[in-house]
């Protein structure tokens, strides 16, 4: 998937990762696309949820070798 | 015919592997255990496990004087917090969410001190998120809200800390981290192969302690059960108190006012009835149960120190064990502040604490003393419904939120 920005959250547990994404995607101009790299299994639930809560875009998950790739496409 | 057979087994293996479970469908599951280990001996707690394995440490290096120690496998909340660490270890096997994440070291840091944190506020307020607050507001206890209270408080003051440490300090918590043995793909078979040999295991080896004692049988096979159900529905007091001052979102809330209605009622009726009282003053020690003398400013205070450790560990006393068995090396660091702190803590630090606060603010308050159990029950329900009716209009509003 075409991205423009990529956000290192590897490693880190919840909290983090949501509020990483939240500062990144303050950042980002409209319609740019994220990309997320996660290794937490909570964030599967809480990266769609807070798209859905923020008016975001979720525009989907890859699993890669153990590392999870959120993409995520700013309103 | 066999393929639709095969397609039922499939459903049923999805159901509880494949998604985690609704939060709140844990929540009601908990609260029914945590009711079932009341009918056994006494109620579910997180941070007895940390103390009595903080203990049998220091017992060992031969410090503090700690010979009368019970070792882990005789001690109900030693073993419980082992079975529960392994539970969720089976758990992620089977639904192949384990792997070992090794987060930058910052993060490591911060789950040391958050454990720390949280076992200075659980020996001073005399109750953690799960014993004093998940256990004791069904145990109708008044110190029970004050540490309710307290929680919150620290989680705010500790998310502002997290957001100010993102931008002041942003390479503290980044740098190198790395994950082994993730499930990859489609593939990584093993996990749920190794998960349904560590639940056999571990199924045997509770039956075992049938020779010494059935109550220590129960609390295993609980505690098992304990940690698997809080990872399928990743439970998590500390997102409940932290999740309103962050996205404003209310499921964690909604699941912990689930189990706590659950647990209000099953409480009531052990309670009420006087169950397992047959001993001389059993009828008042089974309605006093986890009716701890933290009420009001030493819950209030102990609550805070908790709060703000379990929100920069990522997990309070129990969801740092389920996350440990997961294999998130932050939250071994925040079992392992937790373990050293803990015996430290009861020995010196909150005696002393607690021999400064004026008598009257550490009350054992019984709420149906003065409440009766009707007002007891009905005063606790009024304040989940206020509880309820404020996380979904900050949900709406977002008034408190940060994020």
């Amino acid at each position: 998937m075409n991205f423009d920005e990529t956000l290192d959250c590897k490693g880190l547990s919840c909290p983090m990762p949501i509020l990483k994404l939240a500062k990144a995607m303050k950042a980002l101009d409209s319609g740019k696309v994220l990309e997320l790299l996660g290794t937490d299994p909570g964030s599967k639930n809480d990266i769609p949820a807070w798209c859905e809560k923020t008016g975001n875009e979720f525009l989907g998950m890859e699993d890669e070798a153990g590392v999870n790739k959120f993409y995520i496409k700013k309103a | 015919m066999s393929d639709s057979k095969n397609g039922a087994w499939r459903q049923l293996w999805s159901t509880f592997f494949e998604k985690s479970w609704p939060m709140w469908v844990g929540g009601i599951l908990l609260a029914t255990l945590n009711i079932c280990l009341f009918l056994v001996k006494s109620p579910w707690g997180g941070s007895g496990s940390y103390i009595n394995w903080g203990q049998n440490l220091y017992k060992l290096l031969g410090m503090f004087h700690l010979e009368g120690t019970q070792p882990i496998t005789l001690h109900l909340y030693g073993l419980l917090g082992v079975m529960t660490v392994l539970g969720a270890f089976a758990g992620a096997l089977l639904s192949r969410e384990f792997a070992i994440r090794i987060p930058p070291l910052g993060e490591m840091v911060k789950g040391l001190i958050g454990g720390i944190l949280m076992a200075l506020g659980c020996t001073i307020g005399k109750g953690c998120t799960v014993g004093g607050f998940l256990s004791g507001i069904p145990a109708l206890s008044g110190g029970a809200i004050f540490l309710a209270i307290g929680f919150a408080l620290g989680a705010f003051l500790a998310l502002r800390y997290l957001l100010w440490e993102m931008e002041k300090l942003p390479k503290f918590g980044m740098g190198k981290s790395c994950t082994l043995l993730a499930a990859k793909g489609k593939g990584g078979i093993w996990q749920p192969l190794l998960g349904v040999a560590v639940v056999a295991f571990l199924i045997i080896g509770a039956s075992l302690f049938y020779k010494t004692s059935g109550v220590l049988t129960w609390f295993a096979i609980i505690g098992l059960l304990l940690g698997l159900i809080c990872q399928r529905s990743r439970f998590c007091v500390t997102r409940s108190f932290r999740e309103p001052f962050m996205t404003g979102e209310s499921e964690a809330p909604v699941a912990i006012m689930a189990a706590l209605a659950v647990g209000l009622f099953g409480f009531t009726v052990i309670k009420y009835m006087g169950i397992n009282s047959g001993f001389p003053g059993g009828v008042r020690a089974v309605a006093t149960t986890w009716v701890n003398p933290n009420f009001w400013l030493n819950g209030l205070i102990g609550g805070t120190i908790f709060g703000i450790g379990m929100v920069i560990a990522g997990g309070c006393a129990v969801g740092t064990l389920w996350r440990m068995g997961e294999g998130q090396i932050k939250l071994w660091f925040a079992g392992l502040g937790f373990t050293l702190m803990a015996p430290i803590s009861v020995k010196f630090i909150a005696p002393w604490f607690l021999h400064i606060l004026p008598d009257s603010a550490q009350k054992a308050v019984f709420l149906p003393d003065s409440l009766n159990y009707w007002g007891a029950v009905l005063l606790l329900s009024v304040i989940l419904i206020f509880w309820y009716i404020f996380v979904k209009w900050n949900e709406r509003t977002g008034k408190f939120s940060a994020i």
